[in-house]
């Protein structure tokens, strides 16, 4: 089974995201057993305790945001969260991101338009669809066209954003490597050019895969979540 | 002549000016608000990161038309 899904050319950042899945998948695995054997009148402690503050933290989230009337998309949007905030921070290990395929980005834009379009059907029931014929049925195709606006640019700021780090990074990288004088090392019968700038860029670069890889996927992280739950609550109507 | 599309990308990245400039007007009015109500600050700042974030999406779109048009056209 397996030697055919190594050869099929999949791309790097598909492998990687498989990767991201599975190490949510192990985690939520062993918390979910650890859940199972817990007391429920003991303190939790280790990973239990660190994802309870996880779920009461995305419960008053998406409640401060989108009200008590969606119960449960707390823990879409904490899926949501910590697949993504790993996504950004896949890059640090060498391995590509996820996120600078546009594929990913554009399935987590996808999961945002089904949830904001469920949201609709089940709190308006067949009111939906006067959505698309509003306010005159002569706006039909620019509702149809509009529709896609929300996963689109869900997707291209998520997209953006990776690409941009990930493009200045290899930049910083390749001038990097070319600075300061250069010299030959004989070692072993083989001879190797080595500039100066060999040494340099580990003690530069850190700091600016701190910011462009942690900072930047936190932030959007942060954002996307924000604009999924912002949206969703959008189509839950006043209460009577 | 293909020398032009670095022309090109770098007139799709002027976008990215006004972005900057109103970045900074919104810093500018945030702090404005915390100097006059120290106990917002919280609750200002997540403000405040969300819309730096949606303004910067106009720059971030600009940036995707740069690259596409020296990487892939």
């Amino acid at each position: 089974m397996f030697e055919n899904f190594f050869k099929a050319e999949i791309s790097g950042e598909v492998m990687s995201s498989v990767i991201v899945m599975m190490i949510i998948a192990v985690l939520a695995i062993i918390i979910g057993i650890q859940a199972h054997f817990q007391d429920p009148l003991k303190k939790p402690k280790g990973l239990l305790l660190i994802a309870e503050i996880g779920v009461k933290f995305f419960d008053g989230f998406v409640e401060g945001l989108a009200g008590t009337r969606i119960p449960g998309f707390g823990g879409v949007v904490m899926c949501l969260a910590v697949y993504l905030f790993i996504a950004f921070i896949f890059g640090l290990t060498g391995l590509p991101s996820p996120v600078t395929y546009m594929a990913v980005p554009l399935s987590l834009g996808l999961i945002a338009l089904i949830c904001i379009h469920a949201t609709s059907v089940k709190f308006t029931k067949w009111k939906y669809f006067k959505r698309y014929v509003d306010p005159f049925p002569v706006f039909l195709p620019i509702n149809l066209l509009s529709m896609w606006a929300p996963a689109l640019s869900l997707t291209l700021r998520l997209f953006g954003n990776a690409v941009a780090g990930m493009t200045l990074m290899s930049l910083l990288y390749a001038v990097l490597k070319g600075i300061g004088p250069a010299f030959t090392i004989e070692a072993l019968n083989k001879t190797a050019t080595v500039h100066l700038g060999y040494f340099i860029t580990p003690l530069v670069t850190p700091v600016l895969h701190a910011y462009f890889d942690l900072f930047s996927g936190l932030i959007q992280t942060t954002v996307f979540i924000s604009l999924v739950t912002i949206l969703v609550g959008q189509e839950i109507p006043e209460e009577e | 002549m293909p020398e032009l599309k670095y022309i090109a990308a770098a007139i799709a990245i002027l976008a990215v000016m006004p972005s900057a400039i109103f970045e900074g007007v919104i810093a500018a009015h945030t702090v404005d608000g915390i100097s006059r109500n120290p106990e917002a600050y919280s609750k200002l700042r997540t403000t405040m990161i969300l819309g730096c974030a949606l303004t910067e999406t106009t720059a971030i779109y600009s940036l995707l038309v740069a690259i596409l048009i020296l990487f892939v056209g």
